[in-house]
């Protein structure tokens, strides 16, 4: 049932529930508990969930350094003087920064891009933060751009683009290893990763 | 004809898309089926059996079950994944516009055996010979004949002449080579060189297996190139996405980085 479909007494709550029916996986049957919830929800809880999504909206600002989302540009991380400047680490997306923040083995900064390259999407650099990218590079005071895209087509193609782009510059262009996944198994592994761990391969 | 409730199918993927949480939306051109669709739950999770089987341009083979809207992928493994090709980002927007006019000329419920062969052929051709755009005029040309378009290349498509020399232009929109004599109404037509002509046939005749060795000076492969590209899209009927990386990438001058 829409939007449409409910009984015109409650226009309010159609609203609510056509608005909560945008929200990605959310059809109209769960919108509509959801409205409904949220009508039974005690007035300062709605309250507080509609003053989020204001506040969100109001002081969510690219970071000007890393891209990153933020409430205050410079971001925490860029802000923290205990960083390790010398090294990026380019990422796809601002989820990737929370995965790497909570192995607590990296330091230095990041570079949200937003995104990957994907020629089957017509999704190309000018559409990412790539140029930002670049522009952070070349005060020469980063000695390694790590590139931690998403090993898949569209990662890697982001990886090479950047890679081809820095060719002779005086930067260690570095990406995360390949290889196989803790609790994995060799049978199941495809024959890419698998030889990709091979040329990894390291002393224990 | 439709698929079984469960089937198998060996098949080059090519494209993919997110699908839920974990789940991928795969588009994969089968030798069997033609061009099938089917969700492959869990793949983005690392600890899934079958991470890393749905990559563009991953020859794949599968047991499918039909569902009511989608077919799921019950097992997958991988056959061939085209390592070389991807390591080389031209290399890979290539084999990824060979993928997009897969997707765009084969069509669901009905296989076409030859068009799968093409492709896979290609990207082994492109994987061998990085750097040799003559795999991919030879892919778009029997992409055509696959595909029932092949253009008219020996006669006058109007009064049905043969060619002679020197004496001819070419329109995709009547289907091919025209003499200077006709005229039809309303159709674009392209002037194309004598050369052009006898690069064609020579593709038409080759095989995926043997291309021929062939030095072609810039602005014949770039004739060539436009005349295959103009009756590719003229069946397409739409933008081809992967062209304009492949353009910027052409066109990239590095970014000046003091060292």
């Amino acid at each position: 049932m829409t939007a449409e479909h409910l009984p015109s007494t409650a226009p309010s709550l159609a609203k609510l529930v056509q608005e909560l029916n945008k929200l990605p996986g959310v059809g109209p049957k769960s919108a509509q508990r959801l409205a409904y919830h949220i009508i039974r929800l005690p007035n300062e809880e709605a309250f507080d969930l509609a003053e989020a999504i204001n506040a969100v909206k109001r002081n969510i600002v690219f970071c000007d350094e890393c891209q990153n989302l933020t409430d205050a540009s410079p971001c925490l991380v860029c802000g923290n003087s205990q960083r390790n400047r010398d090294q990026i680490c380019a990422v796809e997306d601002p989820l990737d920064v929370l995965a790497l923040e909570r192995t607590r083995c990296y330091q230095g900064l990041y570079h949200v891009l937003h995104g990957a390259i994907s020629p089957l999407n017509g999704i190309g650099p000018e559409q990412l933060k790539i140029k930002e990218l670049f522009r952070r590079l070349t005060d020469n005071s980063v000695k390694e751009l790590i590139i931690a895209t998403n090993p898949t087509v569209e990662g890697e193609a982001t990886a090479m683009y950047i890679n081809r782009h820095l060719e002779g510059a005086n930067i260690k262009v570095t990406h995360l290893a390949r290889g196989l996944p803790v609790g994995g198994t060799l049978e199941y592994s495809d024959g890419l990763t698998l030889s990709r761990a091979f040329q990894g391969r390291q002393e224990i | 004809m439709p698929p079984p409730k469960t089937y198998r199918a060996e098949g080059l993927v090519l494209k993919n898309v997110s699908f839920g949480e974990a789940d991928l939306l795969v588009t994969v051109y089968s030798r069997e089926w033609g061009k099938v669709r089917a969700v492959a739950k869990g793949v983005k999770r690392t600890s899934s059996k079958m991470v890393g089987h749905f990559e563009p341009l991953t020859v794949v083979r599968l047991a499918l079950a039909r569902g009511r809207t989608l077919d799921v992928v019950n097992q997958g493994e991988v056959a061939e994944n085209f390592g070389g090709l991807k390591s080389d980002l031209p290399n890979l927007t290539k084999g990824l516009y060979v993928a997009e006019l897969v997707d765009g000329f084969g069509s669901e419920g009905s296989a076409n055996p030859p068009l799968y062969q093409l492709a896979l052929d290609t990207l082994a051709n492109l994987e061998r010979t990085p750097g040799d755009d003559l795999a991919l005029r030879y892919f778009e040309l029997h992409l055509l004949r696959v595909s029932g378009f092949m253009p008219e290349l020996f006669h006058c498509v109007e009064c049905r002449s043969p060619l002679e020399p020197e004496k001819h232009r070419f329109s995709p929109d009547v289907g091919g080579t025209l003499c200077l004599d006709c005229h039809p109404p309303n159709v674009q037509v392209r002037n194309m060189s004598l050369r052009a002509l006898k690069v064609l046939r020579l593709l038409n005749r080759s095989r995926a297996d043997s291309l021929p060795r062939l030095e072609m000076p810039a602005p014949l492969a770039k004739e060539v190139g436009t005349l295959l590209e103009s009756a590719v899209l003229y069946w397409l009927d739409r933008e081809i996405r992967s062209n304009s990386f492949l353009r910027h990438l052409e066109r990239a001058a590095k970014v000046e980085i003091p060292s």
